[in-house]
């Protein structure tokens, strides 16, 4: 072994690449607090979510499927400042996609895309349409999530990513048959309002899903 | 309207566009080089190429009144190619950032460039007399990401500017001996370097792709990644401004934008053609597409004979050849630019894209 051969070996290792030079700067996006990069949030408190689930069952029962969707669509319940993690806000976040989705499935099919017009069309329509495909998205993750434990309705913790929990489903095995039926069920229903919606609200409407930061 | 006036020149993505004043010369940034175009009877052909980056040159700019053209890349250089009757000739500027260059402007009055760069700054550019060099200051305040756009207000000193950091601000760009002190207008009176004149984001928090004053310089446009354009009238130095319009549309995102007019925008991007914004400080709304579809002679409604049906089927096994978008670009629009204005309207402007067609529209 030559003198020049461990010289090389010692100095040419690739462990520098592996520094993180972005810890070591000061003004460097992993040291300074992301709150700058998007809109206040402010907490909604459980009390609040169930008054306003209150309201709109009510709205439901009464038969105005439009005001309910409405009522919840206009005032969403959005992650806490505190960020993502499921402490105090994650509650009243699950009861609000819990109120969404009873509301999505207590529509009709025929009257999806009218009514998606109808709310596009008003002040605000699209901030609404927004809205609902958040909580399309995050509907679609939580059955998908969930199809192993019991149904939809159960809270969720951020469990571990393992292999069967993430990506296809289909391929792990199914534990319990009558849950996934229902998950099935609920999915199916959430995949057709997406379609109404991405024909109302166009692609645009993906994509401020993705960019926003203010997630339900 | 006449018909836009396509060339394709290269199946190369192109960052950048810039003609120079008498449209006599294109300067085109294509991978590492800059490549100038000179128009011979209907075509463009090249004419030189400007070799001096050693990464991806990102964006390129031609000043109209000394035709001086400035460059910049990944590389973190920007070079200033000065005319003479060799050639060009390039000088570097020290720009003194560690991470690439990504958007580069002349200002209005020629005496400066500004430099957006991955490093979380821009860089303002003049050149100092006692040292024969093009030397930088840095705006660095309140920017949290990539600077993606740059624009000059008209007076040459308020420079806006668009961030990953999904924020357009409007800083001051004032440096002693090059510039004159400016009128006091909607954004600043008093403007020493780096003061921020405004600073604004969306709801949904998008990158910002684009930004542009208007022709008067009291109005700023700004399109984001949300799908969404944006205007903002200020309306005093330190106070709120009259009105921020947002319009979230149906659409892919813009990558571009340019007024025509105080009353009319022009944005093109993902969707691979330019749209119209029609408005004011009322509201602004969608009005409709630049381009006509579906005209004659568009090249690819070819003869439905019975034949090219079966031929259609043997070989692709359908009888629609639907591998063409009905756009005249066939790829995402980076960036669009004036190319003749008459008084604060825009009479023609140009796009280029990934596709590596340049296009001569008719605003």
């Amino acid at each position: 072994m030559s003198i020049i051969r461990e010289h090389t070996q010692a100095t040419l290792s690739d462990a520098w690449r592996t520094i993180d030079i972005d810890a070591l700067e000061e003004d460097s996006p992993v040291n300074f607090d992301t709150a700058t990069l998007h809109q206040p949030q402010t907490e909604v408190s459980e009390a609040d979510v169930r008054q306003l689930t209150a309201q709109v069952r009510q709205l439901l029962r009464g038969g105005d499927a439009e005001g309910a969707l409405r009522g919840c669509l206009e005032a969403p319940v959005y992650e806490g400042p505190k960020g993502s993690g499921s402490s105090e806000g994650g509650g009243a976040r699950d009861a609000a996609l819990q109120t969404v989705i009873e509301v999505l499935q207590s529509i009709k099919a025929s009257d999806m895309t009218p009514m998606l017009q109808r709310v596009y069309a008003s002040p605000g329509g699209s901030e609404c349409l927004d809205v609902l495909m958040k909580y399309l998205y995050k509907g679609m993750a939580a059955t998908s999530s969930s199809s192993s434990s019991s149904g939809g309705s159960a809270p969720r913790t951020p469990t571990r990513m393992t292999p069967q929990q993430t990506g296809f489903s289909q391929m792990g095995p199914r534990p319990g048959a009558p849950s996934s039926e229902s998950t099935g069920a609920a999915m199916s229903v959430l995949l057709s309002w997406h379609e109404k919606v991405v024909e109302v609200a166009g692609l645009g409407c993906i994509g401020r899903v993705m960019t926003d930061w203010r997630r339900v | 309207m006449a018909a836009p006036e396509v060339h394709h020149l290269f199946h190369n993505p192109i960052a950048d566009h810039s003609f120079s004043a008498d449209h006599k010369t294109l300067a085109i940034a294509r991978d590492t080089t800059v490549e100038l175009y000179s128009k011979v009877g209907n075509a463009f052909k090249l004419k030189d190429e400007l070799k001096g980056h050693d990464k991806t040159v990102t964006s390129i700019d031609i000043a109209p009144n000394s035709g001086r053209i400035v460059s910049c890349s990944q590389d973190r250089n920007a070079l200033v190619w000065e005319p003479t009757p060799q050639g060009y000739k390039p000088t570097l500027v020290l720009l003194r950032i560690n991470r690439a260059a990504t958007f580069v402007r002349w200002s209005p009055s020629e005496t400066k460039f500004a430099v957006g760069s991955g490093d979380r700054l821009i860089a303002v550019c003049y050149f100092e007399e006692e040292n024969d060099w093009w030397v930088s200051k840095h705006l660095k305040k309140p920017i949290r990401s990539t600077v993606t756009t740059l624009a000059w207000h008209p007076n040459s000193v308020l420079l806006a500017a668009g961030s990953t950091d999904a924020h357009a601000r409007v800083f001051s760009s004032f440096i002693k001996g090059v510039d004159a002190r400016p009128e006091p207008t909607a954004w600043g009176e008093r403007l020493p370097f780096n003061t921020v004149c405004g600073e604004y984001m969306n709801n949904s928090a998008g990158w910002v792709h684009s930004v542009a004053f208007s022709p008067s310089g009291d109005a700023l446009a700004y399109a984001a990644h949300d799908s969404s354009i944006t205007v903002v009238y200020p309306s005093a130095p330190e106070q709120p401004p009259k009105a921020v319009i947002s319009i979230n549309t149906q659409l892919l995102p813009f990558m571009s934008l340019i007024w025509n007019g105080e009353a009319e925008i022009i944005a093109a991007g993902y969707d691979c053609e330019a749209f119209r914004f029609a408005g004011g400080i009322d509201g602004w709304q969608l009005s409709g597409t630049v381009e006509v579809k579906g005209r004659p002679g568009l090249g690819d409604q070819r003869e439905e004979s019975a034949l090219n049906m079966f031929r259609q089927m043997d070989l692709k096994g359908k009888t629609k050849d639907d591998t063409q978008l009905k756009t005249v670009h066939q790829n995402t629009i980076t960036m669009i630019r004036p190319y003749e204005t008459s008084g604060d309207s825009v009479r023609t402007f140009t796009s280029t894209g990934v596709d590596g067609r340049i296009v001569i529209w008719t605003a």
